[in-house]
């Protein structure tokens, strides 16, 4: 842009190209005792121009030559109206040279932990730009000095000063695209020339670039305010333009945007997840190729990316479950009643509604930023397509998003196989096992809704086996009081379908208690976690076991008075256990005031059978004294 | 604003030592004596903050002339003595630079330690532990056999090195389902006495100094593990009885490192200088993920390396000291805020796994 002449201003131009160097090269090899030797060199020659263009500065009469030549020189041709615009005179095309060195002055500072003196150069830089309209020349040192001045002040705590700063950049951002939108100056481009020149594209990279950090900084400043919402819309359109403008480290990039993907299923937005995640799934699969397991054994270098794509790849897995596991369980409270069956009235509605919804035509609703990179673009849509983003609301739909939960499933364990990643696993298999249960809902077959919770048995039974407690206690847990709910869910199956028949056979009964048993026992193990290295059972709970440790004694009272004994001391024996467990819950309740929170419904049930049971216990018993 | 040592049983202990005032360490206080702290219980300090004090409380707080005798006693004792009876025990040591960490864990550093009276833990609890293992298989009558392995590693800027082996290459995490997180390739040397576990702790401690020094890493900036993984073998009728357990003993990386990751603010991370990579805005989002509640989620970032190693130690299945030294100077106030705010915090660490449960559909 700038052809210029004259030994002076070349000198000029030398030793700013001459700082950038120091600031950016050389300061990298600097020895730790001491570390800012090339910045201060790099701030050294910025004063020398700094002072150059300020004594170029002084009259209108007593110029040299060159110093004419210097003002009238402009970076653009362009002619355009309206005042202050560097372009239209020499004394503008100073403000904004001089403004720049202040910046890059700032900075200088700030790198050197002199933030004052650094906060004073930017705000001179800003005075100085505030002379001048925001143009071509001059919107990219608007923006830089503001993203500078964002970051110093939230690093003194003011993040409301940061703030202000940042947004105003996104307003110059925006104001400019949409008044102007010509690809602008470089700040380098007021010192550079000839053969240092930048190239257009260059330029047009580096200006999105600083709005990219713009947005980036505000995406953490909205975090430190705790606006969740915002952050997070500043964070996807900030990797909305990673990719635009070809930006990024693919795997990186596919990590961050399968944890918004994240971010966005807890907050329900389906849409705006699976978008995400596809885009995710298909920038991780443009990461390269998989190096071939014998390459990655001839070089460490191919063993380590290999590693790093199956490892990320898995990951992105597994954002995918729970994708599909929330869908299908935000979809069951949706059509649950209140004893957590399917509301056919509910139900009837809900599809009612969505059939409404595609008559209109609502295509037009996707809010969100949508990745769109010319390339990937419709390979993320043809990924997106293959899984709905709407509540699943009857089994085949159910079915049809359990599938690719489990075919994500399979992705997953692929990688993180039991023998290394023992932790992450038992985590697929548990929410292998909770697509299951979730799916399960949805069936309205007794005998096929019970063969799912099968399912779920079958693949954690084994694991609990042999998974050693004293290193994996907590998941132990977990799978131990799975393991019990789920025999338990079995159970419940079992006595509706047995309620159907008339006459219970022999077979069924034996079934039955063979559910109840394996429920009773994977409780008992539960609770006997909890016991002391001494075996003792702990007075107060700790909280994270407080209420799974009291639902698990009053599902032992219910379990115990279900078993079916044909004789009458096994039945007495069995009605004990149960009025003992249940008044194990009434007592600690009294005992501990502040669990009666966590468990409200079942103390409620448990004062009532520990009320009833007695009587039921005397009955028995006189009827076997009576029989005897 | 009192700090409330909660829990019993398994939880996390935290004992707080305050060191002497002594000439010549560059922390000292030459010519100032003035304290910013004092000790007002057997587990209660007060740091002499502006413009009100604060207390703090912990299960035991010991003051300047605590013996090293009695630091064992309440620390390290009782996780020995359950460690030989096949529990899990860490004891990590906490705390500035110059605080007096060594001096706690080993002893004064020109001593031999075991003759001194002044040997730190780590050689009383290799005594104590050979001790019982020789009581246990006496009382047996050889019935009873044990077999030691220690390893030693250091975890610095997330990469994992053999202490034991100075040659290796920075070595991986791995997980089984038997026996729980490890190092792979880790050097693991048999050690049947005191002095040999002490000789092969003095040898990675040395490796330690080479390793910073060589290359240029920073001891105050890593944290060492030391473990001792612990096997019985009981014959009872021709059964035969095996049970593991492992002592980790930890020096954390100096707190007033801990400072540059920890208390950050509000601060901003920049744009790294390669323009591609905006490093910080993964942590946003996974900020954004972690307020989010009751559903699941996945979080594709990994915990530390130490803390990934140690889970069991922190809220898990294990019997769990922390030792904070504090030096008392008034010119160490700010640090020693600090750490006894960690300590604290220390003591809230719980593992998060929950227990999953439908609170939906109970009952039946």
């Amino acid at each position: 842009m700038a052809s210029s002449c004259g030994p002076a201003w070349r000198s000029v131009c030398e030793k700013f190209r001459s700082a950038q160097h120091q600031s950016e090269v050389e300061s990298r090899k600097d020895p730790e005792n001491d570390p800012f030797r090339s910045k201060y060199n790099a701030r050294e020659l910025l004063r020398e121009i700094h002072c150059t263009l300020k004594s170029l500065g002084g009259g209108e009469n007593d110029e040299d030559g060159e110093a004419e030549h210097l003002q009238r020189e402009t970076p653009g041709d362009e002619h355009r109206g309206g005042g202050g615009h560097p372009g239209d005179s020499a004394a503008g095309m100073r403000l904004a040279r001089l403004g720049v060195v202040e910046y890059y002055l700032g900075v200088n500072h700030v790198e050197t932990e002199e933030l004052s003196a650094g906060e004073e150069h930017l705000m001179n830089c800003m005075n100085l730009l505030d002379k001048c309209a925001i143009s071509r020349e001059n919107v990219s040192v608007f923006i830089h000095v503001r993203n500078q001045l964002g970051i110093l002040w939230a690093g003194r705590d003011e993040i409301d000063k940061a703030q202000g700063f940042l947004e105003t950049a996104e307003a110059i951002y925006v104001r400019y695209v949409k008044e102007d939108g010509q690809p602008p100056a470089d700040l380098t481009d007021f010192f550079m020339e000839g053969e240092y020149e930048i190239t257009p594209q260059e330029r047009i990279k580096r200006f999105e670039m600083a709005y990219t950090h713009t947005l980036y900084y505000l995406a953490q400043v909205y975090k430190n305010l705790d606006e969740y919402e915002k952050a997070a819309r500043y964070c996807h359109i900030t990797l909305q333009r990673q990719l635009q403008f070809d930006q990024f480290v693919p795997l990186e990039w596919a990590i961050n945007a399968a944890t918004l993907s994240q971010y966005y299923i807890t907050k329900c937005c389906y849409m705006e997840g699976r978008h995400c995640l596809a885009a995710a799934s298909i920038i991780a699969n443009q990461a390269g190729e998989l190096p071939s397991e014998a390459a990655a054994q001839e070089s460490e270098v191919e063993g380590e990316k290999r590693e790093q794509l199956q490892q990320k790849r898995a990951e992105i897995a597994r954002c995918w479950i729970k994708y599909c596991l929330n869908l299908l369980q935000d979809a069951k409270k949706l059509l649950e009643d209140n004893i957590g069956e399917l509301d056919v009235e509910r139900q009837e509605e809900l599809k009612r509604g969505r059939r409404r919804e595609e008559e209109q035509e609502e295509r037009g609703r996707k809010s969100a930023v949508l990745f769109s990179s010319s390339d990937t673009f419709d390979s993320i849509c043809a990924l997106e397509e293959k899984v709905s983003c709407s509540f699943p609301l009857d089994f085949e739909e159910a079915r049809a998003i359990f599938l690719v939960g489990q075919a994500y499933v399979a992705e997953a364990k692929d990688y993180f196989q039991m023998d290394g990643h023992v932790t992450d696993h038992i985590e697929v298999l548990q929410d292998h096992s909770a697509l299951f249960k979730a799916l399960s809902f949805f069936e309205e077959d007794l005998e096929r809704k019970c063969k799912m919770h099968k399912r779920r048995v079958d693949m954690l039974e084994p694991v609990c086996k042999d998974l050693n407690a004293q290193y994996y206690l907590l998941i132990c847990r977990q799978l131990q009081f799975e393991l019990a709910d789920t025999y338990y869910e079995m159970m419940d199956l079992k006595l509706a379908l047995a309620n159907k028949q008339d006459e219970l056979d022999a077979h069924t009964i034996k079934k039955f208690n063979h559910l109840c048993n394996a429920s009773i026992k994977y409780y008992q193990k539960f609770l006997d976690s909890v016991r002391s290295p001494e075996g003792k059972f702990p007075e107060k709970l700790d909280e994270e076991v407080l209420r799974p440790g009291l639902v698990a004694k009053f599902r032992l009272a219910r379990l115990h008075s279900r078993l079916i004994s044909p004789d009458a001391p096994t039945q007495l024996q069995n009605l004990n256990r149960s009025l003992e467990c249940y008044s194990f819950v009434v007592r600690y309740c009294e005992e501990n005031p502040e669990a009666r929170k966590a468990v409200e419904t079942e103390l409620e049930l448990s004062e009532e059978m520990a009320g009833l049971l007695p009587l039921k216990i005397s009955r028995l018993r006189a009827k076997m004294v009576s029989s005897t | 604003q009192t700090a409330v040592s909660s829990g019993d049983g398994d939880s996390i202990k935290v004992f707080v030592r305050v060191r002497p005032l002594t000439q010549g360490t560059g922390l000292t206080t030459d010519g100032d004596q003035g304290m910013c702290l004092t000790v007002t219980s057997p587990n209660t300090i007060r740091l002499h903050a502006k413009p009100e004090p604060r207390t703090f409380t912990y299960d035991h707080v010991a003051d300047v002339d605590v013996t090293q005798e009695a630091v064992f006693a309440s620390v390290a004792r009782n996780i020995v003595e359950s460690c030989v009876n096949g529990y899990n025990g860490t004891i990590f040591a906490y705390g500035q630079t110059g605080s007096g960490k060594t001096f706690t864990m080993l002893g004064p550093s020109d001593s031999n330690s075991f003759t001194d009276d002044l040997r730190g833990v780590i050689p009383r609890s290799f005594e104590c532990l050979f001790f019982l293992i020789s009581r246990e298989v006496e009382r047996s009558g050889s019935c009873k056999s044990f077999l030691c392995k220690c390893s030693f590693i250091e975890i610095y800027n997330e990469q994992i090195y053999d202490l034991l082996d100075s040659a290796s290459a920075s070595l991986f995490l791995r997980e089984n389902i038997k026996k729980g997180v490890f190092v792979e390739g880790a050097v693991e040397k048999i050690v049947t006495s005191a002095v040999d576990a002490y000789q092969v702790l003095s040898m990675g401690w040395r490796n330690r100094r080479v390793a910073s020094t060589s290359m240029n890493r920073e001891s105050s900036r890593s944290h060492a593990v030391f473990t001792m993984t612990l096997e019985s073998k009981e014959t009872v009728n021709e059964v035969v009885n095996i049970r593991t357990s492992q002592l980790n003993l930890v020096d954390l990386a100096g707190s007033e490192r801990q400072k540059d990751t920890h208390t950050e603010g509000s601060r901003l991370k920049e744009a790294s200088s390669i323009n591609r990579s905006l490093m910080c805005l993964g942590q946003v989002i996974m900020a954004l993920v972690d307020v989010s509640n009751g559903r699941s989620r996945h979080i594709c970032y990994r915990d530390s390396k130490l803390t990934f190693l140690l889970r069991d130690s922190l809220g898990g299945n294990a019997r769990t000291y922390i030792i904070a030294n504090v030096h008392p100077g008034s010119k160490c106030f700010g640090e020693t805020l600090s750490t006894l705010q960690f300590a604290q915090r220390a003591k809230l660490i719980k593992n998060k796994a929950m227990i999953n449960e439908d609170t939906q559909g109970n009952v039946k």
